[in-house]
């Protein structure tokens, strides 16, 4: 039990001292000007390399890494698969109208079909654990909501193609769709943002084969990869736009960890960062429906006075107490407002290169 | 971080790695991204004998051979390109003109690219197959060249270009490095006298120009063409379609025929059960009818009229659609012939005719006023119309041109569009397009399809050659050979190296400590005979029996060893699995095996020692088999016999020999054998033939020739030796290879075949036919007799066995043990082990029974190749299926054609005399229409169409020419009784009885028999003709 613990990377305590906690924890609390312990700015993110379509024999995938060599690769797969009516629209009725809508051939296109959750699927490999334990289930899912999740706003470009939001994108027709699986393999130290960037990217790159049939016909393909179709339409002036027009299409969220420490909002924390945070915010700045979207990713502490022992210099305890509302304001508002980082991020992730 | 992704510019090593990636969709629906990786190589040669380069980096097999270089270093040289060429087709080059690349008299020395290979093969198979095959002969000087694997000539497709683009830039990329290759590396001396020019043949205008651009000779096919000697009769070898492709968008706008669903609207459909598919088979009594067998319905949907038939041709496999039941039918009860119906056509003027035409329509109008006639029997029928075609079965088609069709300009060397008329007569008539219209008038010519498109009434074709004068021997063998798919071509030398080096002098050794004696018995002391048909040259079986001490029976069944001399795989195994049997025609034989095997080495020969396979069995003299045994012998046949000498010697009770009696004892058994497959319920079915044997003599009356098969005791002693060890080793095999044994069953026909049958007796005849068993079926055929028509039993039997499904070779693994039964021998197992000589499937047994019993071979290897891999043996077992069928087709084809031909003779011998009278027979009504009979001759075994004017009125005279006759037709009208076929035939404001012919089905009548040549239109077409002389 305990090597799993020490391999579950997330929740995982760095070998520091309460001293050198406390050291951290100070620095990263000083007023207006936090010191990092690698010298980055609140809002500056680790340096990351990028790169897409690594692994060939997917329809997209990706790997990020950071300089310390924590890295993430996801892959997405996607299958042809048919749509099982549900129980009540398969009447008689509707196989009456299905025959007819062989005939009058897309008449009414597929519009008034919406896309399943369950469509899309995300598999996580930790090692030492089996893939239904908790931690692997928990991530993935996770990382799965987020994705079915996110919708077109109303006027953005692209919207028309994702109408429905990735859910939309997957139907083919009335009868059929696409099944996405993602997956990540062989994850050790993979910090979940990273793995949400990294799927966020492979989904940029994903392309589908083009479809050449039409209506409710069974759906058959262009057989040249070169003509397929990106999963999540891309703009084809996407440097100029880049600056100029904030509202980008439809995207797939990404997942930002953001701490709290005393009144300072940090950005892309490192293990230790995390350890003594007063709050961690898992934010996912692609879905504009916030509500649905911010995860509290962890609070300090029980929000009890602290029980007779007294805080002594120079030795970490873990923070009791909640944090301000008005903290969590900011670190939303700094992630998700106009030009926040959120953006930023996106607009960075963006400009990779996908081919 | 270093990249993963493989990175072509970084690495030096790149230039030999790049990789392909497509789409692939799968039958069941999976789409799949696919990444093939290729690593270039600069180790392909040329194949010039030319180069001085290739040889030394061409790659060497096992034995440091590299294969020998085929482009010649003298290419034939054209007036454009005096110092010779080579050519590099595109892929529409070869698609419009296969046929010129296989003519002999040019195209040597081409590259064939492999970019082009493969496309060609996604494009058309069979093209594929040909072009392979061309690659494969050493005659023609093909060499493929696998482009896309050398580096220097390989071609990365570009963004935004189209696979097609690609793939011309790759032709293009590779005339261009030959061109600099061979000026690089031609051998010294050669140089300076001939570097052959390097020709792109493309009919692709944009590529032409790109060509030019690129400084690549390039020309299109007919350009190429024109610049040959014969040009004339090239240029019509080339495909039509691609004028018609050019010339589609200006001329024509009418289309007639309703666009084919796409391909994605198809399988929907298939798997939604809205469509259905099956294989297009026209009805040979009526051109505009068609029926589809689908596994959806009982009975074969109909198809009628040209417009429902949406271009299909007899043979496609097609998708269809049910039409509404308003539309429904009953099947035609009319002989409709599109040589009449159609004659006045000109294939030229297209643009004023509709699809059906008005008198296509009145044929079809009455049909549907039947359908929606009274009578239970004429019960409309599910009709359906083609909605796609899944896999065109178009190959070459044998006819003559329809004289008509010509034009009174015919002499010109110009252009002209000509039909023509197909042998067979389910085939609509060809357009093809000619400059040769004069010369090829009168000829046998054979023609392929190339399309048929929407606007265009009939399909068009090309010329592919002649085969000669119209009823010459030789272009109606050859006619009939590529009719019926028979290879004739003589064995290549490849198959006869795989001959035993000592020719006809090969013996069984005589030492047994040679290895040919290895797992061998020594049967020679047995008193072993044959008994064949008169003449047979290829000894397949020898028999034998005798008394063992116990008072029970040795009997041996001993085969023509082939498998010893026929090894797995190689070439000369592979002839004859393509061949798959060994086809008679009445003057001619076309063997599976080289002769020396068939007629001499296999051959079980008397007097000599032949290695054989032997099948021996104990009895007791019930012919009770007490035990089966299997075994490689050596044997010597004492004598060869006739049937009717071998009857002879055992009437005659004066001989006595041991010989003869063995042979007494055998039809002993025999007789108690069939006694006991008949109880199991064995049906003895009838086949209408007869057996031409020609003496060779000049003089005499040639129909005498003429014989309708007769049964003797030795024929069906012989028979029943051989269903027997046929059966023997059918368990036997199926016992060692429960998955692989190839074995042969005859399906159990569905009830609903034999419905119409069952009607017409029961109406006609008030008989019973009992279909519920094969026993059944055998007891109630034996009812079915008519006192005052002896024939009447045959009839039925011949009508009853075309009701059958047709007998097939399989697979164990393919079906399940309770259908493996043999319906018609009713045998629950069954296979061909009897003549390997003729039939590839006997030798394939022999293999697998060899296998079966641990024969293990001269060597010791024992040869299981072959036997055990069940795909290759389907593969096998549909094609020799196929050959089995089409062989059978083409002997009797031959028969008939033989007794036309004889018939003729004896007519122009009469005719010296006076005139053309014809012979009197007798003949029996087969079948009736509502505008005329079909009509069984036993004499000759043929079956013909009596029309209208064919029938001979009380008070008229039968001998009026064709063409008198033909006046005849519009004045007749006729009663047809669908109900109780009868059919009345009078002339119009004529309808006494005295005048009028009635004729029923079954009914005999007089005939009279005749070949005529067809005048006015059919230049010279001969038919038997059939008159209906005395009801």
């Amino acid at each position: 039990m305990s090597s799993q613990r020490q391999a579950s990377s997330a929740s995982q305590v760095p070998h520091l001292s309460p001293a050198e906690l406390s050291y951290l924890y100070t620095s990263l609390s000083l007023p207006k000007n936090p010191i990092r312990p690698d010298g980055r700015s609140p809002t500056q993110f680790r340096p990351l390399s990028a790169e897409t379509t690594i692994l060939p024999g997917t329809n997209g995938s990706a790997r990020i890494g950071f300089a310390d060599g924590t890295q993430a690769i996801v892959g997405v797969k996607a299958e042809v698969e048919k749509t099982v009516l549900a129980a009540d629209t398969l009447d008689s009725r509707s196989l009456a109208q299905h025959g007819d809508a062989l005939n009058r051939e897309g008449e009414e296109g597929s519009a008034a079909v919406s896309g399943q959750g369950e469509w899309v699927q995300m598999s996580i490999e930790i090692p030492g654990f089996r893939d239904d334990d908790a931690l692997p289930v928990f991530l993935s899912e996770m990382m799965r909501e987020s994705l079915v999740g996110s919708v077109a706003g109303g006027d953005v470009d692209g919207a028309k193609e994702m109408a429905g939001g990735l859910k939309g994108r997957l139907v083919i027709n009335k009868r059929w769709h696409w099944r996405l699986s993602c997956f990540s393999p062989n994850l050790s130290h993979t910090p979940s943002p990273l793995l949400s960037l990294t799927t966020h990217l492979a989904l940029l790159s994903t392309k589908l084969p083009k479809l050449k049939s039409t209506g409710e016909e069974d759906p058959f393909f262009d057989d040249d990869w070169a003509a397929a179709e990106y999963l999540y339409p891309r703009s084809n002036t996407s440097k100029s736009s880049l600056s100029a027009a904030p509202s980008y299409p439809v995207r797939p969220p990404v997942t930002l960890l953001v701490i709290a420490v005393g009144e300072n909002v940090i950005f892309d924390p490192n293990r230790e960062e995390i350890a003594v945070a007063d709050a961690v915010l898992a934010i996912s700045p692609g879905i504009p429906n916030s509500e649905n979207v911010n995860m509290l990713g962890a609070t300090a502490g029980p929000g009890e006075e602290s029980g007779g022992q007294e805080e002594v210099e120079g030795v970490w305890r873990p923070r009791r107490g909640g944090v301000k509302r008005s903290v969590i304001a900011r670190m939303v508002k700094t992630v998700l407002g106009k030009g926040g980082v959120g953006e930023e991020v996106l607009e960075g992730l963006e400009g990779v290169e996908v081919q | 971080m270093k990249s993963l992704r493989r990175d072509l510019s970084a690495n030096p090593q790149a230039a030999n790695v790049t990789s392909k990636v497509f789409v692939r969709s799968t039958k069941s629906g999976k789409v799949q991204k696919i990444v093939r990786e290729l690593y270039l190589r600069e180790d392909i040669p040329c194949s010039s004998k030319l180069c001085s380069q290739c040889p030394t980096i061409a790659p060497a097999d096992a034995n440091g051979n590299i294969a020998p270089f085929i482009l010649s270093e003298r290419p034939a040289g054209t007036t454009a390109f005096p110092r010779g060429h080579y050519l590099v087709p595109d892929t529409n080059a070869l698609l419009n003109g296969m046929d010129l690349f296989e003519h002999t008299g040019a195209f040597y020395d081409v590259i064939v690219l492999q970019t082009v290979l493969e496309e060609l093969r996604n494009r058309s198979l069979p093209l594929y197959n040909r072009l392979l095959a061309l690659v494969k002969s050493d005659e023609k000087r093909f060499y493929l060249f696998f482009n896309e694997f050398r580096r220097e000539t390989h071609v990365r497709r570009g963004p935004e270009e189209t696979i097609n683009d690609r793939n011309d830039r790759a032709v293009r990329m590779v005339a261009s490095w030959y061109g600099s290759h061979l000026q690089q590396s031609a051998k010294k001396g050669k140089k300076e006298k001939a570097i052959p020019a390097i020709v792109v043949v493309t009919d692709d205008k944009e590529n032409l120009r790109k060509c030019k651009e690129e400084n690549v000779t390039a020309l299109s096919l007919s350009d190429y063409v024109s610049g040959l000697e014969g040009s004339e009769m090239l240029l019509d070898m080339i495909s039509e379609s691609k004028d018609a492709r050019d010339s589609k968008e200006t001329t024509r706008g009418e289309l007639f025929y309703p666009e084919y669903f796409s391909m994605s609207k198809l399988t929907t459909g298939l798997r939604a059960g809205t469509l259905h598919q099956g294989v297009f088979n026209v009805s040979p009594y009526n051109y505009l009818e068609a029926s589809v067998k689908t596994a959806a319905f009982d009975k074969p949907l109909l198809i009628l009229g040209r417009d429902n038939s949406n271009r299909a041709i007899a043979g496609d496999s097609v998708v269809v659609e049910v039409l509404p039941q308003d539309q429904w039918k009953s099947p035609s009860t009319k002989i409709v012939d599109e040589e009449a119906v159609t004659r006045n056509d000109n294939p030229d003027t297209e643009e004023t005719e509709a699809v059906v035409t008005d008198r296509e329509r009145k044929a079809l109008q009455e049909e549907v006023k039947k359908a929606h006639g009274k009578h239970a029997e004429g019960r409309p029928q599910p009709t359906a119309k083609v909605v796609g075609v899944i896999k065109r079965s178009w190959r070459q088609y044998v006819g003559h041109v329809d004289t008509n069709s010509t034009g009174s300009q015919a002499s010109g060397r110009r252009q002209q569009n000509v039909f023509l008329l197909p042998m067979d007569k389910r085939i609509p008539k060809i357009r093809v397009r000619t400059r040769q219209a004069s010369d090829i008038l009168g000829q046998r010519i054979l023609v392929t399809i190339d399309s048929w498109d929407r606007d265009s009434r009939y399909p068009t074709g090309h010329f592919i050659r002649a085969l000669g004068e119209l009823e010459t021997k030789g272009a109606e063998t050859e006619a009939l050979l590529l009719e019926y798919d028979v290879q004739y071509k003589p064995f290549p030398k490849s198959v006869l190296d795989c001959l035993p080096s000592e020719g006809h002098d090969w013996k069984v050794p005589v030492s047994k400590e040679d290895k040919g004696w290895n797992g061998r018995k020594d049967l020679r002391d047995l008193l072993i005979c044959s008994i064949d048909p008169p003449g047979c040259q290829d000894i397949d079986d020898a028999l034998h029996a005798r008394v063992l001490p116990n008072g029970n029976y040795e009997v041996g069944v001993h085969i023509a060893d082939v498998s010893h001399f026929v090894k797995p795989n190689n070439p000369m195994d592979l002839e004859a699995s393509v061949r798959g049997t060994t086809v008679y025609l009445v003057d001619k034989r076309i063997d599976m095996l080289p002769h020396l095997l068939g007629t001499d080495l296999c051959s079980l020969k008397p007097y000599v020692e032949r290695y054989a396979f032997s099948v021996l069995w104990e009895m007791t003299p019930d012919a009770e088999i007490v035990s089966s045994n299997f075994t490689k012998s050596v044997i010597r046949s004492r004598e060869a016999f006739s049937y009717e000498q071998a009857q002879l010697r055992i009437d005659d009770k004066s001989q006595q020999d041991e010989l003869t009696e063995s042979m007494r004892a055998l039809l002993k058994f025999s007789k108690v054998l069939r006694q006991k497959r008949m109880d199991a319920g064995a049906l003895n079915l009838a086949s209408p033939e007869v057996r031409i044997e020609s003496e060779g003599d000049e003089v005499g009356d040639p129909l005498t020739d003429v014989k309708t098969k007769a049964m003797l005791d030795t024929n069906s002693l012989v028979e029943e030796f051989m269903l027997l060890a046929n059966i023997t080793v059918g368990s036997k095999i199926y016992e060692s290879f429960s998955q692989t044994a190839l074995l042969r069953r005859h399906a159990t026909p569905p009830p609903q075949n034999f419905e119409e049958l069952q009607n017409q007796l029961s109406k006609k005849r008030n008989m019973e036919l009992d279909v519920s068993s094969s026993r059944a079926l055998a007891d109630s055929l034996d009812r079915c007799v008519d006192p005052n028509n002896p024939f009447f039993n045959t009839l039925v039997r011949i009508l009853a066995t075309r009701c059958m499904t047709s007998a097939e070779y399989f697979c164990a693994g393919a079906f399940t043990e309770s259908e493996f039964r043999h319906y018609g021998l009713a045998s629950p197992i069954y296979t061909h082990f009897t003549s390997p000589i003729r039939r590839y499937a006997d030798l394939m047994v022999h293999r697998q029974l060899a296998s079966a019993i641990g024969y293990e071979g001269e060597d010791g290897h024992a040869v299981i190749e072959g036997v055990t891999t069940r795909n290759k043996l389907e593969d096998i077992c549909r094609n020799i299926n196929v050959r089995h069928r089409n062989a059978q087709h083409a002997g009797r084809a031959s028969i008939e054609y033989y007794v036309g031909q004889a018939l003729k003779a004896r007519g122009e011998k009469m005719a010296a005399d006076g005139v053309d009278a014809g012979i009197e027979e007798e003949g029996y009504v087969m079948r009736v229409f509502e505008n005329g009979v079909v009509i069984f001759v036993p004499r000759f075994g043929i079956e013909g169409v009596v029309r209208l004017e064919d029938f001979v009125l009380p008070g008229e005279s039968g001998a009026r020419s064709v063409a008198e006759r033909r006046e005849l037709a519009p004045h007749r009208t006729t009663e047809f009784d669908s109900e109780e076929y009868t059919l009345r035939v009078e002339e119009k404001g004529h309808p006494e009885k005295e005048r009028s012919v009635t004729v029923e089905l079954f009914q005999k009548v007089r005939v009279n028999v005749s070949s005529v040549k067809e005048e006015g239109r059919g230049a010279g077409k001969r038919r038997v003709r059939i008159l209906v002389t005395e009801a």
